[in-house]
């Protein structure tokens, strides 16, 4: 499997043609095609901080408007998706604290979200994808919380350099982490 | 290639994601034709990349609701803001709490002593300034034309900005505007740096009171020293251990004894001084 493509380099719309076809439309436009493409990778990246869906959700939205306004002050739309993926990061570890403050923190609900799935046709196969995937999702638990991030940015997609933006790392211990992680995921598994 | 050295697993991770370069990849490529055992161990770090992805979106998504909602919340929102951002602006200013509303206040007086300040101290520093080792032309702007310009700002909002944004470029209609107030014809574009007074990671905005033309060729006091402050003062406000109006207050008075009182030093460190 290969990482989703960059959206480097993808013709975004100038602030000059943003400003011919309407003004800021243009922009809102470009917005809500990126929300479309990214909201849901957001989303799960956040919830897997320990944010409720609710918080997450919100978090995702204070995302999008600062995009918007990045973008209507003109500013720089180089690697766009690291942009994106670093200002959820940031805000939702501002949540997270906000919320730990508040109220003891809330792991993510595994446990529901097992029961919620899709059966498969054969329930021993069920069974045991259930089992492979527990046990995939116990050793990501126990990985350092940095670890964590980079695989979970992987998993959404992202390419080595957009991860090292999202995390403040530099591009080899971006590659280190993942080695390391993945030698954990592929020892639990058995193979 | 030497064919008996086997690939590491950070060398297969990086080909499975496509991260090498071409020359290397194709090296690897070769290397996995021959070798059954590397062949094996990539065939696990591919699978194990799948599996774990494919576990990771099937706990996550059943418990994520539709998108419906939040894109119609989000277009909602976003045409609010662009039809009326600045009676938006406005009008949140009146829904905060006292205690913030007072801190707006603050900071819109200290912006007021500023401009001020610097009108009444333009003489004075000159005067002193003249002989001092730290004065060189160009290095610090003219308080007249550039008296620096804030807007309100959230503590959240400035600190969640990307590194390339607290030291943001200026669009280039702007910095010819900004040349011509400062009376700079034919200027070579690696001559200045149009740079902000009050850098946008401190609250600073893109607009002609808040530029200068930053000679990059000063030798101590130049655009790479300035911006190595600006970082430093981001970084000290956002850990709580500087108020963002006395950042605002000590860049726009003068950036250079600013930075003599963050770094405790006289002179540009030298790794932040660098010139091409």
């Amino acid at each position: 499997m290969s990482p989703a493509d960059s959206i480097d380099g993808q013709p975004f719309p100038s602030i000059a043609d943003a400003a011919r076809s309407g003004g800021p439309s243009a922009i809102e436009q470009e917005v809500m095609d990126l929300f479309e493409q990214f909201r849901t990778p957001l989303l799960r990246y956040a919830v897997t901080f320990g944010l409720s869906v609710h918080d997450a959700e919100e978090v995702i939205q204070e995302v999008f408007l600062s995009l918007f306004r990045h973008l209507q002050l003109g500013r720089s739309r180089k690697n766009l998706r690291g942009w994106i993926f670093r200002v959820a990061h940031n805000l939702a570890l501002k949540q997270l604290y906000a919320t730990q403050r508040s109220r003891a923190k809330t792991a993510p609900d595994w446990t529901t979200a097992e029961e919620q799935l899709d059966p498969s046709p054969n329930p021993e196969e069920q069974l045991s994808l259930a089992q492979k995937r527990y046990r995939l999702l116990s050793v990501v638990d126990a990985l350092p919380a940095g670890d964590q991030r980079c695989l979970r940015l992987r998993a959404e997609g992202l390419r080595y350099r957009e991860i090292a933006t999202v995390l403040g790392m530099s591009l080899g211990a971006v590659s280190l982490s993942l080695t390391r992680s993945l030698a954990r995921l592929i020892r639990a598994d058995g193979r | 290639m030497n064919k008996e050295r086997h690939l590491s697993d950070e060398e297969m991770l990086l080909a499975a994601d496509g991260e090498l370069s071409t020359h290397r990849a194709a090296q690897v490529r070769a290397h996995l034709t021959e070798c059954w055992g590397c062949r094996a161990r990539m065939a696990e770090i591919e699978g194990t990349i799948a599996d774990f992805t494919q576990a990771h979106r099937q706990t996550l998504d059943p418990q994520l609701p539709s998108i419906t909602g939040p894109r119609a919340n989000l277009r909602a929102r976003l045409s609010e803001l662009a039809s009326h951002p600045s009676a938006r602006t406005w009008h949140s200013l009146f829904q905060f709490s006292w205690p913030l509303r007072a801190g707006v206040v603050c900071i819109a007086l200290f912006v007021i002593t500023i401009v001020g300040k610097i009108l009444l101290d333009h003489s004075v520093f000159h005067r002193t300034m003249s002989g001092a080792i730290s004065f060189e032309r160009g290095a610090e702007p003219d308080p007249k034309l550039t008296p620096g310009a804030t807007r309100r700002v959230a503590l959240n909002e400035v600190c969640s900005m990307a590194h390339e944004e607290v030291v943001s470029q200026v669009s280039t209609p702007l910095r010819q505007e900004v040349f011509q107030e400062y009376g700079i014809l034919n200027a070579h574009p690696d001559d200045y740096e149009v740079d902000y007074l009050i850098a946008p990671g401190l609250g600073g905005v893109e607009d002609i009171r808040n530029l200068w033309p930053e000679p990059s060729t000063s030798k101590t006091w130049n655009a790479y020293v300035k911006d190595a402050l600006e970082e430093h003062l981001h970084r000290l406000v956002c850990s709580g251990d500087l108020d963002l109006s006395t950042a605002q207050r000590d860049i726009a008075t003068d950036w250079i004894a600013a930075y003599k009182k963050y770094f405790h030093t006289n002179r540009p460190l030298s790794l932040h001084s660098r010139l091409d």
